[in-house]
């Protein structure tokens, strides 16, 4: 679906330049198709090798009863149809799990986002000097391993004697078990990917800004126009090509989070941070192919819709 | 393109449909009878021996296999070290891809699933499955058939501060459920103490703490062919353990990996793990200046009521030799000559993984130690849960359910109903 | 007046958020140095008590390391490298050329982005068996050459060029292939710097697919060969995990040095339209 979009984007473009070049067209045209083939060519071999034939394998496992104990007779399991599509319907962990996303992913796309903005805005506009160390140290996060990442944030989260508990007793507020609480884990864990994330997103901003022109931001000043002004009527519309390649990829990697719950909690309390890529995850380890390859389709089906969504709403204005 | 796709999709569903599109219902594992490997020859061994061992074990077993190749100047053995995460996958992959090793050590969970993939290879007679810890042997067993050996094992004990016991007035653990509450409700009551026990709250392996209060009942969590997870005895210890949680004794939302910390410093003197804590919580203790926490701490059975025997659950690692292999003799060797007493006690000098094989108990090396001798002690009786493959899953639904009664106060009766619910929609998988 | 004086609160304000963000980095690189019961401890500590080169000797005395880091070098010099040069060859033949299929291979393309891997691991690993590629270098790279990622990425940098580029080449009477490696590629160098960098960074890290595919110590992957000692059944060593994870983020440090300047510059010009 959002393949679609992708192609109708790129229409306009094309054709526009296809018109510009309308009188040399005729005798190019063979030849673009031929090198069009063949510069593709060796990219269809390989990815129709390792990509396109596993994914129609996948897909396959998806209508039947397929475990890991049938793998070497695949031939040897029945055809269910949508049976598994419809179990996933009915099954309460899968149902917790997407609602679980779906929180995670409203609250926390937009969070990154922001934060990310902010901060590619500080450092592009506000300071001259130590950009790089700030760039730098505001992508540790993205390359530091997870699992240190996980024993820091258990510490910092930690009931009695974390640092976040520590500073909010100062305060007079006493702090909950972050983790340990069907209300706060998922904040907890929001709070943890933003901070892993808006480093990638904050590094792709900075580069869309540079490509906001300096002259019009100060006609704007000079025009009277508050940052907030300038802001809004200089760089959004400048920034929106990049504001919408963020928002898709990091809805796409959110969509599919899972590595925050599975080392933080493990999916609890009581399941209140199960992830929808976490059980598909946890039904292929218990060996359930099929399933897992049926629960794996319907977040790519929410993925494509979102992402199409995106598209829509965020690059119309687009000249 | 777009029609290609369709077509390849059509071709495949074709040869679906053709090739009866269906399970076949005499499959190779339901053979009946119990199997018995054939028999295997040491004489004239060669050849080379692929062997895939995990962790710490893995980069010992060099060192270890260096004597059987002496031993079989033939014979090559190649150790190839396996990280435990992700290490089912690894196995599960090449199962599926014919990619197997010789020889592998295999979680003694892992043995249904493998089984069920006519992965392994039967135990030939030649070995003698008698010398093993029973419960032990039982994991090596699918429907009946022995597929390897118990390589090293653990179990799971009771640890309690023997100083802050003596002060709650207990010179020794209680061994009947009520009484063991009791105690640790009275080491809650002493200073600097905030919890009396710690047991964990549900998820992932919290069935490793429920069900041996089940099994120290007399009850059972399956049959040959079923769960039974529903069993007025499973009943009884399901609210046992939630009792804990009701009345405060032990933490429902505890923070995590601080076992050693709290255990040390006095403020939860008593909880329930493996023969491993024992050196974690002694090198802990010595990096805050406590030399001789050895001590003050001491192990104990879990307890029992009812009249049921203490039975804890047993772990560990089992050795299994792939139906795949092309040097089937030397393979069932090599695991031979691993599971003899004497190259027992060698490996627990080397990585302190505790003997399988009964005997190697007797070794001054294992007996020397008190607190590792209940250990042995625990181990003659502990059992295994069941060696269906789809036993791992069961144990998810099973633990989803453990927490709701330690943090909701879900009566043990509607826990386990639950959890039998989803067992039977799951099956054996057999 | 905008960007050329300086305020400083906003100085405060980001160094007071570097900090929160770099603790957690600092942290792992300082336990390093601590022993596995210090890490233990609660409340942590911050500096090493007694700070200790364990972990590391440890490490380097138990694994191979050195062909650990060859083969991680090999596999991410070369799965970049490819998907370099393959993606940027559709990019621009999806982007710049017309030809029949092209829609249909983008939306293939963009298709594949939004699937779980999860669900192609299994297949993708029996086809790499079958065609005997495994406990092989081969095995390690060939399923990562081309990427979906990075032919959307060079697609929409393409998008960007102008289109007269080509057609002034053409009426010079230059070939098609001499177009794209002499007038096209240089043009893609900053967007060529960015899916270096992310691919490296990617290959780098991956864990769950060389170790399925290694099956003996000669293949193993840096990754996969500190995941061996630092995990154990029951316990985790976690001197050893920091150890190894600091060493493993060092290259990946300093290739982001290297390229981030271009690494910038290139998301800039791609203008993602």
């Amino acid at each position: 679906m959002s393949a679609v979009t992708g192609t109708r984007r790129s229409a306009p473009q094309s054709t526009r330049a296809a018109r510009k070049a309308g009188s040399s067209r005729p005798p190019g045209a063979r030849r673009e198709e031929r090198a069009g083939w063949l510069l593709t060519l060796p990219f269809l071999l390989l990815f129709g090798v390792f990509t396109a034939w596993p994914v129609i394998q996948s897909v396959f496992f998806s209508v039947t009863d397929i475990t890991n104990r049938d793998l070497r007779t695949p031939f040897q399991v029945n055809f269910v149809a949508f049976e598994q599509y419809a179990k996933a319907f009915g099954d309460p962990v899968f149902r917790q799990a997407a609602l679980n996303t779906a929180y995670f992913v409203l609250v926390g796309v937009p969070l990154t986002m922001t934060i990310a903005l902010a901060a590619a805005i500080a450092l592009n506009t506000g300071i001259t000097r130590f950009r790089a160390v700030y760039r730098l140290g505001f992508y540790t996060p993205v390359i530091t391993s997870i699992v240190a990442v996980a024993v820091v944030w258990r510490f910092l989260l930690h009931p009695d004697s974390g640092l976040v508990n520590t500073v909010l007793a100062w305060v007079g507020i006493d702090g909950p078990n972050w983790l340990g609480s069907t209300t706060w884990a998922m904040p907890s864990l929001i709070a943890m990917a933003t901070w892993r994330n808006f480093g990638t997103a904050m590094i792709i901003f900075l580069a869309g800004l540079q490509a906001v022109p300096q002259q019009l931001h100060e006609a704007a000043a000079i025009d009277g126009a508050n940052a907030w002004q300038r802001f809004r009527n200089v760089t959004v519309p400048v920034l929106r090509p990049t504001i919408l390649f963020v928002s898709v990829t990091t809805a796409i990697g959110y969509l599919q989070f899972f590595e925050e719950p599975f080392v933080m909690t493990q999916g609890g309390p009581l399941n209140s941070t199960i992830s929808a890529s976490m059980y598909t995850y946890q039904q292929f380890s218990f060996g359930n192919y099929g399933y897992a390859a049926a629960l794996s389709y319907l977040i790519f089906l929410v993925i494509a819709i979102v992402t199409a969504l995106q598209f829509r709403f965020l690059s119309e204005k687009e000249d | 393109m777009r029609r290609s796709t369709l077509l390849v999709a059509l071709t495949t569903t074709t040869a679906l449909a053709l090739s009866g599109c269906g399970r076949d219902d005499g499959g190779a594992g339901d053979a009946g009878a119990p199997q018995t490997g054939e028999a295997v020859s040491t004489d004239d061994l060669s050849g080379e021996l692929e062997v895939w061992a995990m962790g710490a074990e893995g980069e010992a077993l060099p060192d270890l296999v260096a004597g059987f190749e002496e031993q079989y100047p033939e014979v090559s053995v190649n150790v190839t070290p396996v990280p435990w995460d992700s290490a089912h996958d690894k196995f599960v992959n090449s199962i599926t891809a014919g990619t197997t090793p010789d020889v592998a050590m295999i979680g003694t969970t892992w043995m249904g699933e493998f089984a069920g993939m006519d992965a392994l290879d039967p135990t030939p007679g030649s070995i003698d499955t008698s010398t093993f810890f029973e419960g032990a042997q039982g994991t090596t067993e699918v429907e009946g058939t022995s597929y390897g050996v118990p390589w090293y094992v653990e179990t799971r004990m009771v640890y309690y501060r023997t100083d802050i016991a003596s002060e709650a007035g207990y010179d020794e653990v209680p061994t009947d459920q009520a009484g063991f509450q009791e105690m640790a409700a009275a080491m809650q009551e002493q200073e600097g103490v905030d919890w009396g026990i710690s047991l964990q709250p549900g998820q992932t392996g919290s069935w490793q703490t429920v069900v041996p209060f089940a099994w120290s009942r007399g009850g059972q969590i399956a049959t040959e062919d079923a769960y039974t997870l529903d069993t007025p005895e499973n009943v009884a210890a399901v609210d046992y353990f939630g009792s804990f949680f009701d009345e405060e004794i032990s933490d429902a939302n505890p923070p995590e990996g601080q076992t050693e910390a709290t255990f040390t410093d006095g403020s939860v003197p008593m909880f329930i793990s493996g023969p491993w804590m024992m050196s974690l919580v002694e090198d802990f203790a010595a990096e805050g200046g406590e030399e001789d926490f050895g001590s003050m701490y001491d192990v104990a059975p879990i307890p029992t009521a009812d009249g049921g025997e203490s039975t804890s659950f047993i772990g560990g690692s089992n050795l299994g030799v792939f139906a795949d292999t092309e040097n089937r003799d030397a393979a069932w060797a090599l695991v031979d000559w691993l599971t003899q007493p004497e190259t027992q006690v060698e490996w627990y000098d080397m990585t302190s993984a505790l003997p399988s094989v009964q005997s190697a108990w007797d070794d001054e090396a294992l007996t020397e130690d008190e607190k590792l001798a209940k250990f042995g002690e625990q181990l003659t009786t502990a059992q295994a849960p069941p060696s269906f493959p789809t036993w791992e899953q069961v144990a998810a639904a099973f633990d989803a359910e453990m927490e709701k009664v330690a943090k909701q106060d879900l009566s043990g009766e509607e826990a386990v109903r639950t959890a039998q619910q989803q067992a039977e929609s799951i099956g054996t998988g057999q | 007046m905008i960007g050329t004086r300086s305020r400083w609160w906003l100085y405060v304000l980001l160094t007071v958020a570097l900090v929160l963000v770099i603790t957690p980095f600092a942290w792992m690189v300082l336990g390093s140095f601590k022993t596995n019961a210090e890490l233990r401890q609660i409340p942590p500590t911050w500096w090493p008590q007694n700070p200790t080169l364990d972990n590391f000797t440890q490490l380097f005395s138990r694994l191979s390391f050195g062909t650990y880091f060859s083969n991680s070098t090999i596999v991410a010099v070369v799965v970049t490298a490819g998907n370099l040069l393959f993606c940027s060859m559709v990019g621009y033949a999806l982007g710049m050329l017309r030809f029949r299929g092209r829609r249909l291979i983008f939306a293939l393309i963009l298709g594949t982005l939004m699937i779980p891997g999860v669900v192609t691991f299994v297949p993708l690993f029996v086809l790499v068996a079958n065609l005997g590629l495994v406990d092989t270098l081969p095995g390690l790279f060939l399923p990562f050459l081309v990427a979906p990622f990075g032919v959307f990425l060079m697609r929409q940098f393409v998008l960007g060029l102008p289109r007269d580029l080509v057609e002034a080449a053409r009426i010079d009477g230059a070939g098609e292939f001499r177009i794209f490696f002499q007038v096209i590629l240089p043009l893609l160098t900053p967007a060529l710097a960015t899916l270096g960098i992310l691919t490296f960074l990617g290959s780098w890290n991956n864990f769950l697919w060389p170790l399925v595919v290694a099956q003996s110590n000669d293949t193993y992957t840096l990754p996969v060969a500190l995941a061996l000692y630092s995990t154990g059944q029951n316990e985790q060593q976690y001197g050893l995990l920091m150890a190894g994870a600091t060493i493993v983020v060092l290259p990946v440090l300093v290739v982001f040095l290297i390229f981030q300047r271009r690494f910038i510059q290139g998301i800039a010009t791609t203008g993602i339209k």
